[in-house]
């Protein structure tokens, strides 16, 4: 196997179980009653079946792989998501206006911000959502369960 | 004469003070996002739609939002293209060929007239053109039957994957994971759960607003991660946009005919402004550049692929609005957040639902002045948007996708599927898998299975049924023929076709 067409290879092999998975949790669908003749298996096994031929074919035609990112973008993404996945579990606990200034302010910074300019830049986007979401379109976004109402 | 009277119908519900008001915040908000590098049309609707369902605005509405956003960004995006050389949006990638060069000669006010120009005659021809051709499509589409349906979206798959992207076995791919997104929830033919893994929130499906805007906005988000080096302008400078009759005159031809181009191309399933704009503007050199001007700043470089990626936005409408079957990623889109207001398109919905169908058409009459006027005086302000730094900007645009996702079920659970998809559509577009097939699978997911099963309900079981008629026998041969167009192309030039929108 040459360098340089293993994204591909990678991604053909991942479709293959993906596929196979798919098809396997398909085919153990039961209906009670048949109100068709086809019933609610056979379209998801179509789509398992030409998964699985189009990821053979990536196996076997890869295409030259793309450029991947540095190890520095890597890094910054990464910080990226974990501040998502923070930031959905922090939202309804610290509120609205402090969770979101503080993930706006942690993403400036991955974007070459200062910590006092992302700050400021998130409270103010917090502030201005928060007074067009509520006040302006009626919809309402989480005070915080910490806070005393 | 019965169409006049139904566009007049329609214009009394786009009159309405508060669709006029969205039509015009729709052609505001669709300048901006176009103008800015990192959000397209796609983007910008998918963030809209969960502020149109939670303000409860009727369909139709939401529709001439949303819609108005669609063709508005084909609007903006010339502005950066034309202003930094950075297309604002993928359907103003060729715009910058002349555009940028213009600019720099000092012609950037002409260029950026011209182009609004073209883009008005464009987008106005395409709604002329979809009015009149709408209602006879519409007309001949409510004899389609269960099997030439289900014939008719396998055909939208293989355009779509003969034009979007370099890889058509990547574009299927991409096709049958939007499809197998659609298959999990109740099975609506059985009552089966499929795909759930016992998670009561996947009995729903998975929702289509969360995988949009994920699959757009969040791994966009990722991408401009990569780019922080490019900066911002720091200063863009433009005086009052204006272009000589002359001038005007001499893009005249090259205009009409780039709208045509357009509009044909944007009626095809599958097919977008980014490639009607390609199209055009290689048609138009072949014609017209006798003196091997374009490239070098010719005004008729800059009006071609501005007429045809605005007709393509107008022409996209009529597949989605006749057959429900959407002829780009962003009608998609739109497809799917019309399906979220129980209305689904199709021939009978100029029957049923006439108020959606005519008001959305009138209003895209009046929209596309309101883009004129806002785009030729106003332009020096969009422009000013560009020097918003990116440090504000990226954070802004995640920001408004938490909110929207967050709005529609208040779940944390949203969130990280979401992030979740983002991470999926980074990932899919770095290793050249287009975007687009996904939310059309999804969309379509589920109207396919339902046309499937239904033939077959007709013919007991009798597989022969789902290409015995002419119609269906046509679809496929169209289906199979489109699959072996980039191939046949190939041989004749080899030429690369820039990503869908």
């Amino acid at each position: 196997m040459e360098r340089g067409r293993r994204t591909d290879r990678i991604a053909g092999a991942l479709l293959l179980l993906v596929s196979a998975g798919y098809g396997l949790e398909a085919s153990r669908l039961q209906a009670d009653f048949l109100a068709d003749p086809l019933g609610p298996r056979a379209f998801p096994l179509l789509l398992a079946v030409s998964l699985g031929v189009f990821s053979l074919y990536l196996l076997v035609r890869p295409d030259p792989d793309p450029a991947w990112p540095p190890p520095h973008v890597l890094t910054g993404q990464l910080g990226m998501l974990v501040s998502f996945v923070v930031y959905s579990y922090a939202l309804a606990p610290l509120g609205f206006l402090l969770a979101t200034t503080l993930e706006m302010a942690w993403l400036s910074r991955l974007f070459g911000a200062s910590w006092r300019t992302g700050l400021l830049g998130g409270l103010g986007l917090a502030v201005v959502l928060y007074v067009i979401f509520v006040f302006g379109l009626g919809i309402p976004l989480p005070l915080g369960r910490w806070w005393p109402a | 004469m019965d169409v006049l009277a139904q566009l007049a119908h329609g214009f009394e519900v786009a009159l309405a003070p508060l669709n006029l008001f969205l039509a015009f915040a729709g052609a505001f908000l669709g300048t901006l996002i176009g103008a800015l590098p990192g959000i397209g049309p796609v983007n910008g609707v998918a963030i809209l739609i969960p502020i149109a369902y939670a303000l409860k605005l009727p369909p139709e509405s939401a529709l001439i939002l949303l819609a108005g956003v669609y063709y508005g960004a084909e609007y903006g995006g010339r502005i950066s293209s034309i202003l930094l050389n950075v297309p604002g949006d993928a359907g103003a990638v060729i715009t910058t060929l002349d555009g940028y060069p213009m600019a720099q000669k000092g012609k950037a006010g002409e260029a950026l007239a011209l182009s609004a120009l073209s883009s008005f005659i464009g987008g106005t021809l395409a709604v002329i053109g979809l009015t009149l051709f709408a209602p006879y499509l519409a007309e001949w589409a409510i004899r389609f039957g269960p099997a030439e349906y289900f014939a008719l979206m396998v055909f939208a798959f293989t355009t779509l994957a003969s034009l979007a992207g370099k890889n058509p076995v990547k574009a299927l791919i991409a096709s049958v994971f939007g499809l197998m997104l659609a298959t999990v929830g109740i099975d609506p033919g059985s009552g089966v759960p499929r795909f759930t893994f016992g998670e009561l929130k996947l009995y729903d499906g998975v929702d289509f607003l969360v995988v949009a805007i994920g699959l757009f906005a969040i791994s966009e988000v990722l991408t401009l991660m990569e780019h922080t080096f490019l900066g911002t302008a720091t200063r863009v400078k433009v005086e009052t946009a204006l272009v000589s009759l002359k001038t005007f005159m001499g893009s005249l031809w090259t205009i009409l005919r780039s709208s045509l181009i357009g509009f044909f191309i944007g009626v095809l399933p599958g097919a977008g402004a980014s490639i009607a704009s390609a199209v055009a503007y290689t048609t138009e050199k072949r014609l017209v550049d006798r003196e091997g001007t374009f490239g070098t700043g010719d005004p008729r470089g800059v009006a071609a692929p501005e007429a045809a990626n605005n007709a393509a936005s107008g022409g996209a409408m009529v597949p989605m609005l006749t057959l429900g079957v959407p002829g780009s990623g962003t009608t998609a889109v739109l497809l799917g957040a019309l399906m979220m207001f129980n209305v689904t398109p199709g021939p009978l919905i100029f029957e049923q639902r006439p108020e959606i169908v005519w008001g959305l058409i009138a209003s895209m009459y009046i929209g596309n002045v309101m883009l004129l006027v806002l785009n030729l005086p106003l332009v020096g302000w969009f422009a000013r948007i560009l020097t918003v730094p990116r440090w504000f900007l990226v954070p802004a645009i995640a920001a408004l996708s938490f909110i929207g996702v967050y709005a529609v079920n208040n779940s944390a659970f949203d969130l990280l599927f979401m992030t979740g998809i983002g991470v999926v559509g980074y990932l899919m577009r770095k290793a050249g898998f287009p975007l687009a097939p996904v939310i059309l699978g999804l969309v379509l997911g589920r109207l396919m299975e339902i046309n499937l099963r239904r033939a077959l309900a007709i013919s007991g079981g009798d597989y022969s049924i789902l290409y015995a008629s002419p119609l269906s026998k046509v679809l496929w041969a169209l289906a199979i023929l489109s699959l072996f167009f980039p191939w046949l192309a190939g041989r004749f030039a080899a030429r690369r076709v820039p990503e869908g929108e």
